[in-house]
């Protein structure tokens, strides 16, 4: 049993941050909430969402699964103006998902969760440092060193106290410090990891520009991001694995 | 390539790449290649790949386009290679060359004398394999750092006893004879789109409480790449016989029916030419720009028809994937 009603901005925002990395998707419906986890195919970048019952207008659900094909329902949430209400049914006979935004109806097939990529397990990462970011800072970072390379270096300056962005293009270079008083929190350790900026830049487009941003860093591991949305009721965690660096 | 037959015996069931991260696969590099060869064949204008000098190298187009998928999943492929000369140097070329000829003139004997186990074992090391082919294909292997081991006769035979030697975790060959010489587990459909299949001798023994001598046994009734079958016998006739009369002599006397050579063809699965002298590391580094040079430059490939399956191996290189840390 599914049913529900969500802002139409709510439901965009949550399908957003998962389809960016994947086309299909599982949807746990849980007592307490929507929880999503998926990895993208080439096991490089991870989403692990969570929107609590909260969040919706009104909320019940008792535990079931379903699959869904994200672009089909962002574009139903799309149909909605600023501030129209979705609500959702899940009919369990047909396996169909209704969705209602004022007058107009739409029916959306689901897809049998057993034919969607195996949801992945969480890496066990302990990472050192920690820095504490508004949305839009990431987003220029993101923005800059795109204009001069496919990849970015983010670490932290252990003795200088600061975290820095580098990206080195085939001629020029972007390099970006920011020290704790033009960050939200710093916590100092020691990182510096290299990203592929294809899989940055996506999932930047799914951070809200005044969204805090809390992201884990160490040497040559993974990056772990943090951000609430829907007034904090919602959560994403992105997890990306680094690049190589060549010795 | 095997006996398709043998399918409805095996134990087959699809296994996503996900669980073969990691692991190391002795590929029978004769079959993986001809797949690869005959693709590119078929559907690439034959200039792209033909040097100014008229010589074709259609594997390495075709090879380019195949191993990529061996880096993203992070599989070691070891390459199993059909009996011949091991060592790689050019210099070796001429011998391959002669060994070539000599394969040729003992097929037009084996031909003349009508022995059908020798025709099927030669036809398959002359087959389409020029000693170009044969040659750059090893080369671009080394470039790219891909281990290859010089099997003593049947390259799928050899890739069974690395795999039985536990030096690899699974035979990558599209022919169910894998089976027959006593592959544990084979990996089927690597050259094809979607998830391969693993094909299990144990669970297959199990399926049907043979051992693999009977297994043999019965696959020969039913006909390998070595022999025909017996008229008439298909995989359920050829199983009943077998546990009714326990081997295949019994059986087919049972019947009153013969099959050809069916002593070599047996000995030949139960004690394949094989060598546990061979080595190889399974922590590659290659030189992507090294092979990209060799294809495109030293062979006159056109660079647009390999640049896509070059990036997919160097993004693989470049690129950690989230489950080392899971």
């Amino acid at each position: 049993m599914f049913k529900a009603i969500v802002s139409a901005e709510t439901l965009s925002s949550a399908l957003d941050s998962v389809s960016v990395l994947v086309e299909e998707c599982k949807i746990h419906l849980e007592e307490d909430g929507l929880r999503i986890r998926a990895v993208d195919p080439a096991n490089v970048g991870m989403v692990d969402l969570s929107l609590d019952a909260d969040a919706f207008e009104s909320y019940e659900a008792d535990g079931g699964l379903i699959g869904v094909d994200l672009s089909r329902l962002e574009d139903i949430a799309g149909m909605a103006e600023s501030g129209q209400l979705v609500q959702l049914e899940l009919d369990e006979e047909t396996r169909k998902l209704h969705a209602q935004i004022e007058g107009l109806e739409y029916t959306l097939a689901l897809i049998d969760p057993d034919s969607i990529r195996q949801e992945p397990d969480i890496p066990d990462l302990d990472l050192p440092a920690r820095v504490v970011l508004e949305g839009k800072d990431v987003n220029r970072a993101v923005t800059a060193a795109d204009m001069v390379s496919d990849h970015i270096a983010l670490g932290v300056d252990e003795a200088e106290e600061y975290f820095y962005v580098d990206a080195e293009g085939d001629t020029d270079d972007v390099h970006l410090e920011l020290t704790a008083d033009d960050l939200i929190d710093l916590e100092v350790g020691s990182a510096h990891s290299l990203f592929s900026l294809d899989y940055l830049k996506d999932m930047n487009k799914a951070i809200p520009a005044d969204a805090e941003v809390a992201a884990d860093l160490g040497e040559e591991f993974p990056i772990k991001m943090y951000f609430g949305f829907a007034e904090g009721q919602g959560q994403v965690t992105y997890m990306l694995a680094p690049r190589i660096q060549s010795d | 390539m095997g006996n398709a037959a043998l399918r409805d015996i095996a134990s087959i069931e699809s296994i996503p790449f996900d669980e073969l991260e990691g692991s190391v696969v002795a590929v029978d590099a004769h079959n993986w290649l001809y797949r690869y060869l005959t693709t590119t064949v078929k559907w690439t204008n034959s200039s792209t790949y033909t040097t100014p000098d008229g010589t074709e190298v259609a594997n390495l187009v075709g090879m380019v386009q195949g191993l990529p998928k061996f880096f993203e999943h992070d599989i070691v492929p070891v390459m199993v290679f059909d009996g011949g000369p091991s060592d790689l140097k050019t210099d070796e070329i001429e011998s391959r060359r002669e060994q070539r000829e000599s394969y040729e003139e003992q097929l037009e004997v084996a031909r003349e004398e009508g022995d059908q186990v020798a025709i099927a074992q030669l036809e398959s090391y002359t087959q389409r394999l020029t000693p170009t082919i044969q040659e750059t294909s090893r080369e671009l292997l080394r470039f790219l750092d891909v281990p290859v081991v010089e099997a003593p006769a049947e390259g799928e035979a050899q890739a069974a006893n690395i795999v039985r030697n536990g030096d690899a975790d699974y035979v990558g060959s599209e022919d169910y004879d894998a089976l027959l010489f006593g592959s544990p587990r084979t990996l089927r459909q690597l050259t094809s789109k979607g998830d391969p299949e693993l094909m299990d001798l144990q669970a297959t023994l199990d399926d049907h409480d043979l051992t693999l001598e009977q297994l043999i046994d019965v696959a020969i009734m039913i006909g390998t790449d070595f022999n025909h079958g017996v008229d008439g016998v298909g995989p359920k006739t050829a199983l009943s016989l077998v546990h009714e009369h326990g081997d295949l002599w019994s059986a087919l006397e049972a019947r009153g029916d013969h099959v050809e050579y069916g002593d070599r063809v047996r000995q030949l699965f139960r004690d394949p030419n094989v060598t546990d002298d061979y080595e190889f590391t399974t922590d590659l580094d290659p030189d992507v720009a090294a092979a990209r040079d060799y294809v495109c430059e030293e062979w006159a490939v056109d660079a647009d028809e390999v640049a896509r399956g070059f990036e997919r191996i160097e993004e693989s290189l470049v690129q950690s994937g989230l489950d080392r840390w899971t």
